[in-house]
């Protein structure tokens, strides 16, 4: 069962807005460094190593220690408190959207 | 009902420009028989406001699939909405509860027509069971993260 808590823990971990942007980083890769991720995102490494605890307190990303690395991936069930319905949706709509283009190239060539 | 979107729901728009005149796509939109060719087949659709229609989709546990749905808005050949409900309230995830709004609306450009689809009213889960990771779905969400981050500060009403 996920509470109340959660929703708002998950929130308040996607509220500040580079921690999203790192969040949104590792959710576009398979798997990322503390050192790719610092780079080019205009803060320090430091910074970057906080906002991976709070991402993975809320739990919305897991690690894999390699070697010298750790390597940093998404879990997609982090974000189930806000998602369920509207991923559904989100696919489905995009999905629609391709037949509908599809059958108006037939019915109007 | 209220269409306006309530602080504590989220919206998903689709929006795409299509070569073709708004007229076509109104054809697609509205007869019973095209829609079924790129959405799901309606059972009962008119373009009427009041008319009640329901599609079928895939059943969830306590949830038959069923999908009721009634005309709030026609205007031809630019504006068609209906209420998309569905769910169970004995379930959490896909399934559960859904009192939404589909919009479409249609404006003519230099190279045909952009169309415009809003789903609003989604209210956040309370839990996850039914959770399955979904790549696409799930990058959608997180494109949505920005005004869900904002609601943040609002408490929600878990039911």
């Amino acid at each position: 069962m996920i509470e109340a808590e959660t929703v708002t823990a998950v929130m308040r971990a996607l509220a500040d807005p580079t921690r999203r942007a790192v969040f949104e980083r590792i959710v576009d890769s398979d798997e990322i460094t503390v050192v790719e991720l610092t780079r080019g995102s205009g803060v320090t490494q430091g910074a970057i190593s906080q906002h991976l605890k709070s991402l993975k307190q809320a739990g919305l990303v897991c690690e894999r220690p390699e070697g010298r690395n750790v390597y940093y991936r998404a879990e997609p069930r982090g974000l189930a408190p806000l998602a369920d319905w509207m991923s559904h949706y989100g696919v489905f709509w995009r999905d629609r959207f391709a037949d509908l283009r599809h059958l108006l190239k037939e019915i109007d060539p | 009902m209220n269409q306006a979107v309530k602080p504590d729901t989220q919206a998903i728009v689709v929006d795409d420009i299509f070569p073709h005149a708004p007229e076509v796509i109104w054809k697609a939109l509205t007869s019973g028989e095209l829609i079924g060719r790129w959405l799901m087949a309606p059972t009962g659709f008119a373009p009427v406001v009041g008319t009640h229609f329901t599609f079928q989709t895939t059943p969830a546990g306590a949830w038959d699939g069923t999908i009721h749905c009634e005309v709030l808005e026609v205007v031809s050949n630019e504006r068609l909405s209906y209420a998309w409900r569905g769910g169970h309230e004995g379930n959490v995830g896909y399934g559960a509860p859904l009192e939404t709004v589909v919009t479409f609306s249609l404006s003519r450009t230099d190279t045909g027509t952009r169309l415009r689809l809003v789903h609003s009213g989604f209210v956040l889960p309370n839990n996850d069971t039914a959770y399955r990771k979904m790549s696409e779905g799930w990058k959608k969400v997180v494109a949505n993260l920005d005004r869900v981050a904002a609601e943040q500060a609002s408490p929600q009403k878990l039911h």
